[in-house]
C-alpha cells in the first residue's frame, strides 16, 4: 500500500472548503499513523493508557457514523454497530479492534468516511454550514447542532486522538512526525 | 482539576463566534491538564517521547505569539523569545520549560493568550475571517486567512491536548477530556 499523502489545507478558502480540508487532513493523518503495522502492533497500548491504534481507527469510524449519519441526517446507525449492547459493553469498539486485521479496520474506516462525505455534501446542498442536525443534543434545552459545529467538533476530535496516535506510534516503532 | 471551568461551544452560532469558542475550549483543556501539578511533575515525560506538560505550555504560548502576533499582524515576537537563537537551539521552549515554576509557565501562557485575543479582535474588526495575514507562508509565498490560522490553532491545541492526555495519565492517573 502506498503511504497516505497529507494535503495541507488551502491557506485562503471559504468556510466550508476550509473545514472539510482540515477534516480530511486529520482523517489522512490517522491513516498514516496506523499504516505499515501488523495486527499485533496495532493492538499495542502505551501504558498506563489502554488506547491502541486499532482502537482509534474503529472508534473514529464509529464517531464518523454517529455524527454525520445518525445525528446530522437522522439515519439508523450502520449495520456493524446495531447488534452491540452499548450499556453492557461501552468500550466495544476499543476492545474488539484487537481481533480485527489491519485490512478489515482500514476498510471499515474508509467506507465509513465515504458515507460521511455523502452526508456532508447533502447537508451542505440543503442548507450550508448553518443547516441544523436532524437529531437534537441529548442535553435538554441545547437544541440542534449546526453542520459548522459538527465539522469543527470532528476536527478537534480527530486532532486530539491523533495526538494519542503520535505517542502510541512512537512507542510501537519509533516513528514520529506528520 | 476542578478549578478551571470550560465552556462548551454553543451549537448553532455564526462562524467567528464558533471558531473562537472552540479555541477557548482547547486553551482551557490545556490549563486543566496541567493544573495542580508540581514543577517536577510538569517536567515528567512519557517515554519514548520527550514531551512534557511544562513544555506543552511553553510551546503553545510560543505558538499563540507566533501565529496571532508575528504572522497575523506582523508584530515583533514577544520579548521572551527575542533572545533565543532558534537555529542553534530549535527546541528551546521544550528544553527550558523544566526550569520554570508552574506559576511562571501559567503566567506566560495566560499573557500570550491575552495578547493573541487582542490581535484576533483587531484582525476581525478589520476584515473578518477573510482578513489576510501580514506575513506570508515561507513555502507557498501566500498570506493566510484569519480563518486558516484559527482552525489551525484549534487542531494544533487539540493534537497537543491528546499528548497531554497520555502524559497526564502517566504522571498521576488523571484521565478525561
Amino acid at each position: 500500500m502506498t503511504p497516505t499523502e497529507l494535503t495541507r489545507p488551502p491557506l485562503r478558502a471559504n468556510e466550508a472548503e476550509s473545514l472539510i480540508a482540515f477534516l480530511d487532513y486529520h482523517r489522512d493523518y490517522l491513516r498514516r499513523k496506523s499504516e505499515g503495522l501488523t495486527q499485533e502492533q496495532l493492538a499495542q497500548p502505551l501504558a498506563p493508557s489502554t488506547m491502541t491504534l486499532a482502537g482509534l481507527l474503529k472508534h473514529l469510524a464509529l464517531v464518523e457514523d454517529h455524527w454525520f449519519s445518525e445525528v446530522l441526517m437522522g439515519n439508523e446507525e450502520a449495520e456493524i454497530w446495531q447488534p452491540i449492547d452499548w450499556d453492557a459493553d461501552p468500550d466495544w469498539e476499543w476492545r474488539t479492534a484487537a481481533d480485527d486485521s489491519p485490512g478489515t479496520l482500514r476498510a471499515l474506516f474508509d467506507s465509513t468516511v465515504e458515507t460521511s462525505d455523502r452526508c456532508i455534501q447533502q447537508a451542505l446542498d440543503e442548507g450550508g454550514l448553518d443547516r441544523l442536525s436532524h437529531r437534537e443534543s441529548r442535553r435538554p434545552g441545547n437544541g440542534h447542532f449546526s453542520l459548522r459545529w459538527i465539522l469543527l467538533h470532528m476536527i478537534e476530535e480527530y486532532a486530539q486522538h491523533n495526538g494519542h496516535a503520535d505517542l502510541i506510534r512512537e512507542s510501537v516503532d519509533g516513528v514520529t512526525g506528520e | 482539576m476542578t478549578s478551571i471551568e470550560r465552556v462548551d461551544p454553543p451549537l448553532a452560532i455564526p462562524e467567528a463566534d464558533t471558531l473562537l469558542a472552540f479555541l477557548d475550549y482547547h486553551r482551557d483543556t490545556l490549563r486543566m491538564k496541567v493544573d495542580g501539578l508540581s514543577q517536577e511533575q510538569l517536567a515528567q515525560a512519557l517515554a519514548p517521547s520527550t514531551m512534557t506538560l511544562g513544555g506543552l505550555m511553553k510551546h503553545l504560548a510560543l505558538n499563540e505569539d507566533h501565529w496571532f502576533g508575528v504572522m497575523l499582524l506582523g508584530k515583533d515576537e514577544a520579548e521572551i523569545w527575542q533572545q533565543v537563537d532558534w537555529d542553534a537551539d530549535p527546541n528551546w521552549e521544550w528544553r527550558t520549560a523544566n526550569d520554570d515554576s508552574p506559576e511562571v509557565l501559567r503566567a506566560l501562557f495566560d499573557s500570550c493568550v491575552e495578547g493573541a485575543d487582542r490581535n484576533i479582535r483587531q484582525a476581525l474588526a478589520e476584515g473578518g475571517m477573510d482578513y489576510l495575514s501580514i506575513k506570508e507562508d515561507r513555502r507557498e509565498k501566500q498570506k493566510f486567512s484569519l480563518r486558516w490560522i484559527v482552525v489551525h490553532m484549534i487542531e494544533e491545541y487539540a493534537r497537543h491536548n491528546g499528548h497531554a492526555d497520555l502524559i497526564r495519565e502517566s504522571v498521576d492517573g488523571t484521565t478525561g477530556e
